[in-house]
């Protein structure tokens, strides 16, 4: 017994040397060419991410292009803050790197390339920003460390799902009333009140929940902000941009909210509001959605679309019209609705930067560069030509019931697809005129996806999209969206510190004030507890920061 | 730090020299001795490197530390962050919720490690002992999300508590007992007992092997049954473990947890869920401020300590087992 | 040793056997529900309502789990960390619990409390990992094993043990001209045993676990990585504390079931119930096994 314990251990500590052995070998990246003569880098992303495998077949096809291949790794069980901390405390990084909100930091640690040089070099680089938006992406010394990955549109814009916030009804209760023109807050809870009258449970005897609101931590965005986009103003996320005379203004107590959390406090009071509303976790929300139970609520569609839409659509309940399409409400009859806006949103407080770490500056540009060439682009997000996309006669792609299946599979996705997800990317239209940049943006192939219960509401109010079915509008400003400024705010100022309490408060009132027996009570108190946060600090520094980019802007009228 | 040990190990065999003057001892003795202080200053000098060196960086509670300055360059503010902190109603609040979650979940923990140990070893089927023993620890394995997920289902308006509660009509209308800042604390404590109730016990059944089985004999000579037995012979064989333990456990009051508090609060009752550790998420790594964390781990430190000296003596004058 | 089974004893014994069923069903339900779940179709799962058994049965979450490539080599370095880590750990916290109980050791005071205090102070993660950086220990096997080895909890359990063993053994041993390393080698140890398992179980189980210091330290080395840090890098995209509305737009699809989840949990479990038995003997006995004899 005793000797076979020595021999494991034995054993076991030898096993421990070689690891340490070639373990001081290994990380050599930096652009170090491996045996098969492709430049390996090495990138960390402060988000959560999927991880591809080392034999990823897409990446390899990729580096058989380009020549380069990178090992991402990303943020695990850590915040992002602490991630990029401990990368400059000790002082080696990844050849690139995306710290978040947290990549200012980097900036300040000098841990970053500057790239307004190269990038005269890189054609494709170089088209992907027009000479404004490069400006705007310049720090304090007047240099740009990074180039934000996302929402950049290539020619016509392409884009059939609404991404963003919206309130949501599943296509059963428009059916049911003949499909209504809903256009106001009162009309939506009229509808729901009604059918739920008439339907109190599903086909198979489960009840159903009318109405129900996530309020789970950082997503209680489902709860607070509906009050901006019902007075007809665009997703600027923290605050309201009066567009008469450029004025920052404060939706927390717009009347419009007000009424909008009398509304809610009335259904509440009915029963239609769902009663575990606010203690429910983001997990139980997506079970019931799923179960097709819940006839509406506000959410952004990506917090909602890759998990209870498919477990919808698993379960058969498209069939049963459980599937939710937004609707264009706003607090009064004849508002115009911004839910849902065109253009691309640049958000300058992130992007992908490369580090002083990084040996081969050159060679890591210039595969940035290759990424976004349309047949590598293509590879990202399309994948292989007759493996994950069909091409038809008139040259558009499309994807058969399989092959979509294949994209949402998780070890599939691990082994072949490769979007370098975190690298610059297109949206919009191909640079063949026709196809979309990415199959989000196929028409045709976004449409033959849809249940038929969505077609067919679709079809109803002569509409083929999402998109549609809200209208768009183009961007109010040059300073839109302004919560690019406020989630880089910290505690450092006093309105990041007003900022940090206000959501502390409505994280604790907004609930009681839905749930109070007097809701002029409930509301006097939120509001007494509210001012005490001195929202005008955050209201000032919103304002300058405002004035601010307005004034950049005018340099290039 | 290399000169500080090798001082350390000088001043200790200068004093060994004094005690072995004093005492007497023999020359076998002082060479014994000898292998066992070696030991204790090699060991000494690990502890230095790994547990006292990092405390360096303590010295960020008294800076405005940017990462980009580094532990060496940033700038010096004094007490400006231990002053923010104690200014600060909702800091003062968390204390008292930390400090509550942890003494309720030192009791119950503790006594029902205690009382399970015991009375699985009262189970006389050796084979049932061995099974339910390795049943009871398993819930340790599973991560805090998975067991407050299973609290949340259980707990829900149709879950299984609401509906026997119906059933037997205690109550009339399912409780949202998440919505409530009374159950808040109670859950949290039943849910640190269902998890690791069965690991806690470990302990206490390998110090139960210890007992010699002749005092159980004695006692069953004099005629005392199961609880006298338990009473006048196991507890009592116990209470060195059990006191170690609790005196190490009265300095974690302050540990209350992340995780859990994290996943079971919402807004309804942020008042009572918030702990040390959530604060400091919220407030401090959250906004690039990592002064602050260090400045309310010092002082969960320093309160600690306190604590632990403060029992320690306690235990000495009562003549209990006790940690130094 | 006969029995008589008296009144109080069989009841008792009624009272001691439901409270034990009653035990074993609320410790076992979570685990059984983990395992339904990992046996469950995740998408069926995302719907609630799966208690014991599995409703729409499928084996994709264990084949998604163990196709996570990388997985191997995360297996090799943690049962090498476990082994190491564990044999590392034993032998040292036993030498200075053994120093530390010895009666008339000087220094057995400042050298307890110098310990445990080391339990409630933290010099931080900025700190910590700048100091593994200037002692080499980041992008080595040896970050696993040597930070954390000597624990002042575990030292303390088996310290207590140890106290318990009778003087007179030790004092028996000195006559017959033993040194302290006889004595802790063949007189105490062999004694300890049920604490040596039981702190052995501590440490093993706390390095099986152990995936921070992969990520932390040796995050760019991929032959480093551990088993527990492939799995969290799997499960990292359900962890939302650190998320935010914009990273989730951004990150596409990225949602992974609580089904693989339940899988990574099974499968995480399974070795340390198969060895659990070999080390249970020490610590569950009857009453007749064990003890120590004057």
């Amino acid at each position: 017994m005793r000797q076979k314990l020595v021999s494991a251990l034995l054993l076991a500590s030898m096993v421990g040397t070689a690891l340490t052995g070639c373990g001081s070998k290994a990380s050599a990246a930096g652009g170090a060419v491996n045996k098969d003569g492709i430049k390996e880098f090495t990138a960390f992303f402060a988000v959560p991410g999927n991880e591809i495998n080392d034999d990823n077949e897409i990446q390899q096809l990729i580096a058989e292009k380009t020549g380069c291949k990178v090992k991402e790794t990303w943020l695990t069980g850590q915040t992002n803050e602490e991630a990029i901390g401990t990368l400059i405390a000790g002082g080696e990084y990844p050849d690139f790197v995306d710290g978040g909100d947290a990549t200012v930091q980097l900036y300040e640690a000098g841990a970053l390339v500057p790239l307004d040089d190269y990038i005269d070099k890189y054609p494709n680089i170089k088209e992907f920003f027009t000479d404004q938006e490069w400006d705007s992406l310049r720090q304090s010394d007047g240099h740009i460390y990074w180039i934000p990955q996302f929402s950049n549109i290539y020619g016509e814009e392409r884009e059939c799902t609404h991404n963003d916030e919206a309130f949501w009804i599943q296509t059963r209760v428009l059916k049911w009333a003949g499909y209504p023109e809903i256009h106001t807050l009162d009309q939506y809870f009229d509808l729901i009140e009604k059918y739920y009258e008439s339907n109190p449970t599903m086909e198979d005897g489960t009840a159903n929940i009318p109405y129900t609101i996530l309020c789970d931590d950082w997503r209680y965005f489902c709860l607070e902000n509906a009050g901006e986009f019902l007075d007809g103003y665009p997703n600027d996320g923290s605050v309201i941009v009066d567009t008469d005379n450029n004025k920052i203004v404060d939706y927390n107590t717009t009347p419009t909210t007000k009424k909008y959390f009398e509304k809610l406090n009335e259904e509440y009071k009915k029963g239609i509001v769902d009663p575990e509303s606010f203690t429910q976790t983001y997990d139980e929300y997506i079970a019931k959605l799923s179960t097709g139970r819940v006839l509406g609520m506000v959410d952004q569609w990506w917090d909602f679309s890759s998990n209870a839409e498919d477990a919808i659509k698993t379960a058969g309940l498209d069939k049963a019209g459980c599937n939710y399409v937004p609707l264009p409400i706003t607090i009064d009859e004849g508002m115009k609705n911004q839910w849902h806006n065109s253009g691309g949103v640049l958000n300058v407080s992130s992007g992908l930067g490369i580090t002083t770490s990084c040996k081969d500056v050159e060679g890591a540009l210039q595969f940035v560069n290759d990424l976004l060439g349309q047949e590598v682009h293509d590879l990202r997000f399309w994948g292989v030509k007759g493996e994950d996309y069909e091409v038809g006669d008139d040259g558009m792609y499309y994807r058969t019931p399989e092959e979509r299946a294949n994209v949402a599979d998780t070890a599939y996705k691990a082994s072949h697809s490769c979007p370098y997800s975190y690298f610059p990317q297109w949206l919009g239209t191909s640079r063949d005129g026709k196809n979309a940049m990415k199959p989000e943006g196929q028409e045709q192939e976004f449409y033959d996806g849809l249940p038929d219960t969505v077609k067919e509401c679709f079809d109803a109010y002569g509409v083929k999209t999402y998109v549609e079915m809200l209208g768009t509008n183009p961007a109010p400003g040059p300073w839109y969206p302004m919560y690019t400024y406020s989630s880089t705010m910290t505690t450092a100022t006093p309105g990041g510190t007003a900022w940090a309490l206000m959501d502390e408060i409505k994280h604790q009132y907004l609930p009681k004030v839905v749930m109070a027996d007097n809701f002029e009570t409930g509301w006097d108190e939120y509001m007494k507890a509210y001012e005490s946060c001195k929202p005008e600090d955050f209201i000032s520094e919103m304002q300058t920061e405002l004035e601010r980019r307005i004034e950049v802007a005018k340099k290039y009228e | 730090m290399t000169l500080s040990s090798s001082n350390a190990e000088g001043v200790i065999s200068l004093d060994e020299n004094k005690v072995k003057e004093k005492k007497k001892s023999d020359f076998s003795r002082l060479k014994h001795q000898k292998v066992l202080l070696i030991w204790t200053a090699i060991l000494t000098v690990y502890g230095i490197i790994f547990y006292y060196l990092p405390l360096g960086g303590w010295i960020m509670a008294f800076q405005n530390y940017r990462p980009k300055d580094g532990l060496l360059h940033s700038k010096f503010v004094g007490l400006e962050k231990f002053k923010l902190l104690f200014s600060d109603v909702s800091f003062l609040r968390v204390i008292r919720n930390t400090l509550a979650m942890g003494i309720i979940n030192l009791i119950v923990t503790f006594v029902m490690a205690i009382v399970f140990a015991i009375l699985l070893n009262e189970v006389s089927h050796r084979g049932g002992k061995k099974v339910v023993q390795t049943i009871s620890y398993l819930p340790h394995f599973l991560s805090w999300i998975i067991v407050t997920g299973i609290l949340h289902d259980a707990l829900s308006g149709n879950g299984i508590i609401n509906q026997l509660m119906l059933n037997f009509h205690l109550i009339s209308q399912p409780i949202n007992f998440f919505a409530h800042e009374k159950f808040f604390w109670p859950i949290v404590a039943f849910a640190n007992v269902w998890k690791e109730t069965g690991w806690n016990a470990i302990i206490y059944l390998a110090a139960i092997t210890s007992i010699d089985p002749s005092l159980y004999e004695a006692a069953a000579i004099d005629g005392a049954g199961r609880w006298a037995k338990i009473k006048h012979v196991t507890l009592p064989s116990l209470k060195p473990t059990i006191m170690i333990l609790l005196l190490m456990n009265v300095g974690n009051v302050l540990n209350a947890g992340f995780e859990i508090q994290y996943l079971l609060g919402n807004g309804l009752v942020q008042n009572v869920s918030q702990t040390i550790d959530i604060y400091v998420l919220k407030w401090g790594i959250s906004q690039g401020d990592y002064s602050l964390g260090t400045a309310a781990g010092i002082f969960k430190s320093v309160v600690s300590i306190i604590l632990i000296v403060f029992f320690n003596q306690m235990a000495k004058r009562h003549g209990e087992e006790r940690l130094f | 040793m006969k029995k008589k089974i008296s009144g109080a004893d069989l009841a008792f014994n009624i009272f001691n056997g439901a409270f034990m069923v009653i035990f074993v069903i609320v410790t076992l339900y979570p685990v059984l529900n983990t395992l339904a779940i990992s046996l469950n179709d995740g998408t069926d799962a995302l719907r609630g309502g799966i208690y014991l058994l599995p409703r729409v049965f499928t084996a994709k979450n264990y084949t998604t789990v163990l196709g996570k490539d990388n997985l191997i080599t995360g297996a090799i370095v943690t049962v090498a960390r476990t082994v190491v880590g564990t044999a590392l750990a034993l032998i040292t916290n036993a030498i200075l619990a053994f120093i530390v109980s010895r009666k008339n050791f000087v220094f057995a005071k400042p050298v307890s409390l110098f310990w445990v205090i080391t339990m409630y102070v933290n010099g931080g993660l900025i700190p910590t990992f700048l100091l593994y950086k200037t002692l080499g220990l980041t992008n080595s096997f040896l970050v696993y094993v040597i930070p954390g080895m000597l624990s002042a909890f575990n030292m303390l359990v088996i310290r207590t043990y140890m106290k318990g063993i009778p003087d007179s053994l030790e004092e028996s041993a000195q006559l017959d001209g033993a040194g302290y390393t006889t004595i802790f080698l063949k007189i105490i140890s062999p004694l300890c045993k049920p604490v040596y398992a039981t702190v052995a179980l501590f440490v093993a189980v706390g390095q099986w676990n152990s995936w921070f210091d992969a990520m932390l330290y040796n995050r760019m080395n991929g032959n480093l990585t551990t088993l527990q840090y492939e799995l969290m890098k799997l499960l990292s995209s359900v962890t939302n504390q650190s998320a935010s509305a914009e990273n989730m737009k951004n990150a596409v699809g990225s949602v992974t079931p609580t089904s693989v989840r339940a899988a990574a949990t099974i499968i995480t479990m399974l070795p340390i119930i198969c060895i659990y038995p070999f080390l249970q003997r020490y610590f569950v006995t009857g009453l007749t096994l064990g003890g120590v004899k004057e």
